[in-house]
């Protein structure tokens, strides 16, 4: 764990002290050398799941494709802000690249640790540099509000997990994930003990965030940079997802039938988001949704506590996390271009830029879980196992698929086909940087169709 | 004896009552002898002949000086008396008051609440009051220190916050 | 001021609140409180403005029914009990009037009015003087009297602070409000700990004065009275002004930042004591008070406002104040969460 910790702290004096000629490309360069060195956690040792090096800090086969997506969101994110920020002054590019290197350092601290308790602080941790990056960096004065929402939806949902993690401390007198899954299942009866258990879900639900507590995460990607939107979709979100894999584990007995109603809310979501995307006319805020989507169907998958469903909701979350970030740059690409986010005022980009037309038409596809991607395999996991546990879902979870199609065709069709519109005359030819970008996510989606067992988590 | 010390009370009641109705400052500060005088008298009455003497003597003596000077620099060209509407309403809501609390207390209070101050005068030589300030310059010297510490300190506040009049600061008159 | 008068006036400060600190006696740390109060009237008034001026006299008047209240809650207990030791106040009348009274000196929820109104009327060096070192003096004798007290109106009273403190701040745009607002919600916090764990009382006390010390320190050196001003306050000095951020949140109680450490020993020890409802009420109602800090954080430092600074002479001069005690007391407001454990250990020694 150090050996990828201390490398990401000593990336500060890097971003300090590097002549301004250099900052960008040594912090990438750093970057990614430390995104390389963290897939050596893939390589897993020990039988019972858990490699760690010491009592607080250890990987297992659920946290380590999260940790390694971490890693290499980093320099993928360095790359994306790169046109965007380096014309402003160099201290503040410094402050930038910090609060995101910052922001890998308290993710992997949250994905590694060993303590809920720990877990929780640097899960709240996380939210001081995403809430500098969207409200410092963003660019309408919409952002002040999206900073806001974003902060007090994901507070208001997490203050009672705190209460309830420490009244799981005082039950059962450990917080440390190697033992709590020994202990007694809890008698949980009263009213009071089913509070309980919407308080131990209910900051997870929130940050997922599953439909109905949902708002904060539209706004927010519309208005911060690229590499908010980027962590945002491709890390942050899967905390929440994350977490409750691991609370699951406690809350047994209850949540058989308590998780009815978000079950069913998670998965009115998916047909909910889906129809808001068919509608809409802001790129960012298609993408967002299309992840709010996505999210409801590993609530699902999570919500209902079987194997395949884990492994489905794991496999999800990072071929969503892959498929989204990648979206984003994409949008990204056109907004710096054309500088709105309308979709209607820049059609027919397959005119000019047909190399990037190719890298939408891939995203697009990954969103839409085209067979062979892993994001077809978490999908159809998730929806085999809903199956199984109610016929009915079937109904729910097929029409969401059929949406999630047409939106990412209408995605692809709105931006790239039709009459290129006469405003455009003089766009920017398409940089390696952003070719490199976008080829840097979709690399590891296609990889990951020969060795899914990477991302399956407990169950391989 | 007891009616002389009934008396007393109710006239440091309506003293107090004179004071907290809010008046022009010249009947305040009457009102203020009025309690302070009846107040000495009452705790005559219950043995206290030192500490009632010392409190009379220092209070009345010194204090009322000031107060008297402090008032006269706060004439007005129409005091206002207990006879006026504003204050006669605080004179009677306090009066009405001070009847309701005791009419609320009235039977029981005063076994437990009265006690002559120096029982035992018969069988020591000094008394009790007198022998309480000697005990206090005894054992709380240190306090006292401080206490003559307190009041150059207030001599420093008070100067400090009448100074300036041009300037606008809290002012004397 | 003179500086003679300033010095007796600022060591009978520090006699004052040392005299509480030390008397086991009511009559002496009733001394003590009040010359505390004497000292510092005219620190206060020093201005000579009216609002100063009216700052100081609700604030002598607040102080002095306080102390009188003090004084007739001992004096009862003594008569009813015949005990003058501050530990030894076990009449339930004289518990509540203390602790009624010790409330309205501090500025505790139901008696919390004169708090904004006085510190909006002082100078921000008196203004930091009132809102540490002088609830010191109170918090002793509270956490000596704690035990007897009754538990439950200490947690009413708690959280009512917590609420109003969040709640009144919402409103506001003059900054000595506001952190007199965030003054009240802090003080909830320790009221309500007050009696199962006071080492924790006293660690939340300490973290608050560290925290408010840099806010207070930095609107100084800002020279910021209002929102409006603080938004132009980054072209006088960007890293303080990113810095100030920080300490906001961490006044919230954001994670990372050492606000934080208060906040969660608190609501483990309350949860602890099987109060888990208080424990999320107050919780909760620390989202309120979050939200102004963090309208203060947009509008310092998350904004950039579009036109430069009028005045140039700020920043063409020479910068003459001592700026270290407040990067050292920014550093620790900032980062003592990983130092929990010795921090704790510290002060249940």
């Amino acid at each position: 764990m150090l050996k990828i910790l201390i490398p990401t702290l000593m990336l500060f004096p890097t971003i300090w002290f590097s002549p301004a000629k250099w900052l960008w490309t040594t912090s990438i360069a750093q970057s990614l050398v430390i995104a390389l060195a963290s897939l050596s956690w893939l390589k897993w040792s020990s039988e019972t799941g858990w490699s760690s090096s010491n009592l607080y800090l250890a990987t297992d086969p659920l946290s380590t494709p999260l940790l390694v997506l971490t890693c290499w969101l980093l320099p993928l994110m360095v790359l994306a802000s790169q046109n965007h920020i380096s014309p402003e002054p160099l201290n503040r590019q410094r402050t930038y690249i910090s609060l995101l290197v910052s922001l890998q350092m308290f993710l992997i601290l949250a994905f590694g640790a060993t303590e809920i308790i720990m877990f929780y602080i640097m899960f709240e941790a996380t939210l001081l540099p995403t809430l500098i990056i969207i409200t410092r960096w963003g660019n309408q004065t919409e952002r002040l509000n999206a900073g806001t929402y974003f902060l007090f939806y994901t507070l208001a949902g997490s203050l009672p997990l705190l209460v309830a993690l420490l009244l799981l401390q005082n039950d059962s007198g450990t917080l440390s994930m190697f033992t709590l899954q020994y202990t007694q299942p809890m008698h949980l009866l009263t009213w009071g003990n089913k509070l309980w258990w919407a308080a131990c879900l209910l900051a997870f639900l929130v940050k997922m965030p599953v439909y109905g507590v949902h708002l904060w995460l539209p706004k927010a990607h519309v208005e911060a940079p690229i590499a908010g939107s980027m962590i945002l979709a491709a890390v942050l979100l899967k905390l929440g997802g994350y977490g409750m894999m691991r609370m699951m584990v406690m809350l047994d007995p209850l949540t058989k039938e308590l998780a009815y109603p978000f079950i069913v809310l998670a998965l009115w979501g998916i047909i909910m988001t889906g129809s808001i995307c068919l509608r809409q006319t802001d790129l960012k805020s298609l993408i967002a949704y299309s992840s709010v989507g996505h999210m409801g169907l590993v609530a699902g998958g999570i919500l209902i506590q079987t194997p395949w469903g884990f492994t489905g909701a794991i496999i999800l979350m990072i071929a969503h996390g892959l498929a989204s970030s990648a979206l984003f740059c994409l949008a990204n690409t056109s907004y710096e271009r054309t500088h709105s986010r309308t979709m209607l005022l820049a059609r027919g980009m397959q005119m000019i830029l047909p190399l990037m037309t190719t890298w939408w038409f891939v995203a697009s596809l990954a969103n839409l879980a085209l067979p062979p991607l892993p994001n077809l395999m978490g999908e159809l996991m998730i929806i085999t196992s809903m199956f199984n546990w109610s016929h009915w879902t079937l109904l729910l979870t097929g029409l969401g698929t059929l949406i999630t199609a047409s939106y990412s065709l209408y995605l692809f069709l709105m931006t790239q086909r039709g009459p290129l519109p006469s405003h455009i005359i003089a766009l920017e030819p398409t940089h390696t940087r952003e070719h490199l970008l976008i080829t840097l996510h979709l690399i590891p989606i296609i990889l990951l169709i020969l060795k899914p067992e990477l991302m399956w988590g407990w169950c391989f | 004896m007891t009616y002389i010390v009934s008396l007393f009370l109710l006239g440091l009641v309506l003293g107090l009552v004179a004071v907290a109705s809010n008046p022009a400052p010249y009947f305040a500060a009457l009102g203020l002898v009025v309690a302070a005088g009846v107040g000495c008298g009452v705790l005559v009455g219950y043995g206290g002949s030192f500490l009632s003497l010392v409190l009379f003597l220092i209070y009345l003596g010194g204090m009322l000086v000031v107060f008297a000077y402090s008032a006269a620099l706060a004439a007005e060209p129409f005091p206002e008396s207990w006879g006026d509407r504003s204050v006669l309403g605080y004179v009677v809501v306090y009066t009405v008051g001070v009847m309701l609390v005791a009419g609320w207390f009235w039977s029981g209070w005063y076994e437990t609440s009265w006690v002559v101050v120096d029982e035992f005068k018969e069988f020591s030589v000094l008394r009790g009051d007198t022998s309480g300030v000697a005990l206090m310059y005894s054992y709380g010297g240190g306090m006292l220190i401080v206490c003559a510490w307190v009041l150059l300190l207030t001599l420093f506040v008070v100067l400090e916050l009448t100074r300036g009049l041009s300037r606008g600061a809290l002012r004397a008159v | 001021m003179n500086p003679y008068v300033l010095t007796i006036l600022l060591s009978s400060l520090g006699l004052g609140t040392i005299l509480t600190f030390a008397s086991s006696h009511w009559l002496l740390a009733w001394m003590g409180l009040e010359i505390n109060t004497l000292a510092i009237i005219p620190i206060m008034a020093q201005q000579s403005h009216p609002r100063a001026i009216e700052a100081t006299t609700k604030y002598f008047l607040t102080q002095a029914t306080a102390a009188a209240m003090i004084l007739f809650a001992s004096t009862t207990n003594a008569w009813l009990v015949g005990e003058w030791e501050i530990h030894q106040l076990s009449h339930p009348l004289a518990t509540t009037t203390v602790m009624l009274a010790l409330a309205l000196k501090l500025g505790l929820a139901p008696v919390h009015f004169w708090l904004p109104e006085v510190l909006q009327g002082l100078e921000l060096t008196t203004g930091l003087i009132l809102s540490t070192w002088q609830k010191l003096a109170p918090f002793a004798l509270m956490i000596q009297v704690a035990p007897t007290i009754n538990s439950s109106l200490l947690i009413a009273m708690g959280l009512l602070s917590t609420l109003v403190g969040g709640w009144g701040g919402l409103n506001q745009t003059q900054l000595r409000k506001i952190l007199a607002y965030s003054s009240i919600a802090h003080l909830g916090w320790m009221v309500l700990i007050l009696q199962y764990a006071p080492s924790l009382t006293l660690l939340s006390l300490f973290l608050y004065i560290i925290m408010t010390s840099s806010a207070f320190l930095t609107l100084k050196t800002n020279n910021s009275l209002t929102i409006n001003t603080l938004a132009t306050s980054w072209t006088k000095s960007p890293t303080l002004a990113a810095l100030t951020a920080l300490v906001l949140l961490s006044l919230g109680g954001l994670p990372p930042l050492s606000g934080f450490m208060p906040k969660w020993l608190i609501l483990q020890e309350l949860t602890k004591q099987g109060l888990p409802l208080s424990a999320t009420l107050a919780a909760m109602t620390a989202l309120l008070s979050l939200y102004f800090y963090l309208r203060l954080c947009y509008a310092m430092t998350l904004t950039i406002y579009p036109n430069t600074l009028t005045a140039t002479a700020p920043w063409r001069l020479n910068f003459t104040l001592i700026t270290l005690p407040l990067s050292i007391i920014t550093i620790l407001a900032l980062g003592l969460l990983p130092l929990t454990p010795a921090v704790t250990t510290l002060l249940t020694l």
